[in-house]
């Protein structure tokens, strides 16, 4: 049992998630009464930068071991 | 009303549902990737767990809508409405500043029964009745106190220790960006008075239906105005008046004029 996915996908699923959630954290309405999805959209833009830092983070760690390795 | 509320409730359920299948879906989905190791399988897993979790996490529990708020709000102001019609005064409030308070924290509105009369002095105001009797007039508590009292508490300080220029400068956040009543907030002081402008006021339709009442309209003002007129006499230390608050329909805006008494 080995978990299919290797450092690169959950990088690129980090970087998607990551900017379809900033979108919708920007876009949403601020008028919650008029949705049938109440969204607290403070947490949504922090989860949303959390991602995008997480991705960040993932680049950097990449960024390491490409330096290390020449 | 009841109805739309079931309605609501049911939803909520609903979606609660929703979100907690896509967990549980997801974490399946992660177990058979992992056995028949299949990334296609364990990116869907992955997306359903987080944005299932997500679901669950982004829903605030305690939201009711802007019309549940404007129909619990407007019976308390009929009845201070009621008590200045029987008070026969239709004279400006003056909100007071802290040091005529017994609680610093609170903000109180004296409504003269006269013209020009002088404030009373804070030694009965911190007797905390209803009625002053020298000079005569009426201590009402502001339907604004309790809404400057959160923008207090998302500020993490108090008005009492700001001064003017900093209070008008930090306004916009607790409005703006914790609060999310407002699109924008512009200050603008002359002299002795200060004109706040605030657009998409999400307040507005209360405002509306306080200008029905039009003796607690021209004394209190809507529980916007009076939240930041208490602001504006916690942050002075001056007794202020609300002098105009009008709806530009254009601009989408709600003027208010304060003006700051020097006592």
């Amino acid at each position: 049992m080995e978990f299919p996915l290797t450092f690169s996908d959950i990088s690129l699923w980090l970087a998607v998630t990551a900017i379809v959630l900033l979108i919708t954290a920007e876009l949403i309405s601020p008028y919650y009464g008029l949705t049938n999805l109440e969204i607290d959209r403070k947490k949504l833009r922090n989860i949303a930068l959390t991602m995008g830092m997480l991705f960040l983070g993932t680049v950097a760690i990449r960024i390491y071991s490409i330096i290390t390795q020449t | 009303m009841p109805e739309e509320k079931t309605n609501r409730l049911r939803q909520r359920t609903l979606n609660r549902a929703i979100a907690s299948s896509l967990v549980s879906l997801g974490i399946v989905s992660l177990l058979v990737a992992s056995t028949y190791s299949s990334s296609t399988l364990a990116f869907i897993g992955l997306s359903l767990t987080f944005w299932g979790a997500l679901l669950l996490y982004v829903t605030p529990s305690k939201q009711v809508s802007i019309e549940l708020l404007e129909a619990t709000t407007m019976s308390g102001a009929a009845n201070m409405e009621k008590l200045l019609e029987s008070m026969e005064t239709s004279f400006k409030g003056v909100y007071l500043p802290p040091r005529f308070l017994k609680d610093f924290d609170s903000s109180l509105i004296y409504v003269p029964f006269t013209e020009d009369q002088h404030l009373p002095l804070p030694e009965e105001v911190k007797e905390e009745k209803l009625f002053s009797k020298n000079p005569n007039g009426l201590f009402l508590t502001p339907p604004g106190m309790d809404l400057s009292k959160l923008m207090e508490k998302k500020l993490e300080t108090s008005f009492t220790r700001m001064n003017l220029e900093e209070l008008l400068q930090r306004l916009p956040k607790p409005l703006v960006e914790d609060l999310e009543i407002a699109q924008d907030v512009n200050t603008q002081i002359e002299g002795n008075s200060i004109t706040i402008e605030i657009t998409d006021n999400a307040l507005k339709n209360l405002c509306t239906e306080t200008r029905k009442l039009p003796k607690l309209h021209k004394t209190v003002g809507c529980p916007l105005s009076s939240a930041l007129a208490c602001a504006l006499a916690k942050s002075t230390g001056k007794p202020v008046t609300i002098e105009n608050e009008e709806e530009i329909q254009e601009k989408k805006t709600t003027k208010i004029l304060y003006h700051i008494k020097e006592d």
